[in-house]
């Protein structure tokens, strides 16, 4: 093979690694920020509707609490439905509390988002690193060995960011999740 | 007298909500921020369960059951894993470490209380 086409089918290589291992965290990139704004619109719609029924369920006793402040008897719908308040509210923190794990899930996310950007900008960094070391009078053989080098760096450090960041959170909705004794 | 649970969990809103749901169900609860305290706060005081998240800093869930598992006073204790891992392949890795069971969040509370009972009574 030619001089040329050696260094040709090296900055290929290097160009079609940096694209490649760019795509592809900027990929999951992606996919963790619609997976957090999923979780986030779920969360908002729960949340609202819990807090709104719990609203709703104080207000129903109102007129029966009023009566009562006015020393009226309570009548026998108006002593189960004030009894039962407790266990209705209670439900309705219960669904709360369940979306209120948004919280938990949306920051294992965004923290991967984090680091995996941190991540590609050390990775840019080499890049400029390794550019740096190449002069214009670098002849042939140095700068097919100083693009060796960097496509080697990039690939490490792509695939160490990679095994970095396994995903750790899958859920796409705020259902509770399984249980399971062993 | 109530039984103790110890929760451990670097998310603070997680903690609160499993202290918030223990504590409405007539047991006691010591909170842990990481693995490292919860292992700490275990060796201060002997608790009846365990309830550990997987991903934390300093050390994670696995690493404490292991660890917990290592101490003659925790050999025997409940050990259940709240957290958002869900994989066959993460399961089966909490129950060689000496894990109970698996509760993959969001828990819902009046599931864990149920489980909790079942598991301490």
């Amino acid at each position: 093979m030619t001089r040329k086409k050696i260094l040709g089918s090296h900055v290929k290589r290097l160009l079609s690694g940096v694209s490649d291992h760019g795509r592809r965290h900027l990929t999951e990139v992606e996919t963790d920020l619609v997976q957090t704004n999923l979780l986030l619109e779920e969360a908002i719609d729960k949340l609202t509707g819990s807090f709104m029924a719990i609203h709703r369920s104080v207000d129903a006793r109102q007129p029966a609490i009023d009566r009562l402040l006015a020393g009226a008897a309570p009548t026998p719908e108006e002593h189960a439905h004030l009894a039962g308040m407790s266990g209705e509210v209670a439900a309705h923190v219960n669904a709360a509390v369940t979306s209120l794990q948004f919280q938990d899930m949306t920051s294992q996310l965004l923290d991967r988002t984090l680091r995996r950007v941190t991540g590609l900008r050390d990775f840019l960094a080499t890049l400029s690193a390794h550019g740096d070391d190449i002069v214009p009078e670098s002849g042939g053989e140095e700068i097919v060995e100083g693009l060796g080098k960097v496509s080697m760096a990039l690939a490490i450090q792509s695939q160490a960011l990679r095994s970095m960041l396994r995903k750790s959170v899958e859920q796409r909705h705020l259902e509770s999740g399984d249980v399971e004794l062993f | 007298m109530a039984k103790t649970i110890l929760a451990v969990d670097d998310s603070s809103s997680l903690r609160q909500m499993v202290a918030f749901s223990l504590k409405a169900a007539g047991y006691q609860v010591v909170e842990a921020v990481d693995g490292q305290d919860g292992l700490d706060k275990a060796r201060q005081q002997t608790v009846d369960l365990v309830l550990t998240d997987q991903n934390m800093p300093k050390m994670d869930g696995l690493t404490l059951i292991k660890s917990l598992r290592g101490l003659p006073t925790y050999a025997k204790v409940p050990i259940l894993m709240l957290t958002t891992e869900s994989s066959d392949e993460m399961k089966a890795k909490g129950r060689a470490a000496g894990a109970n069971g698996w509760l993959v969040k969001p828990f819902d509370p009046q599931r864990l209380i149920e489980v909790v009972k079942k598991v301490i009574g």
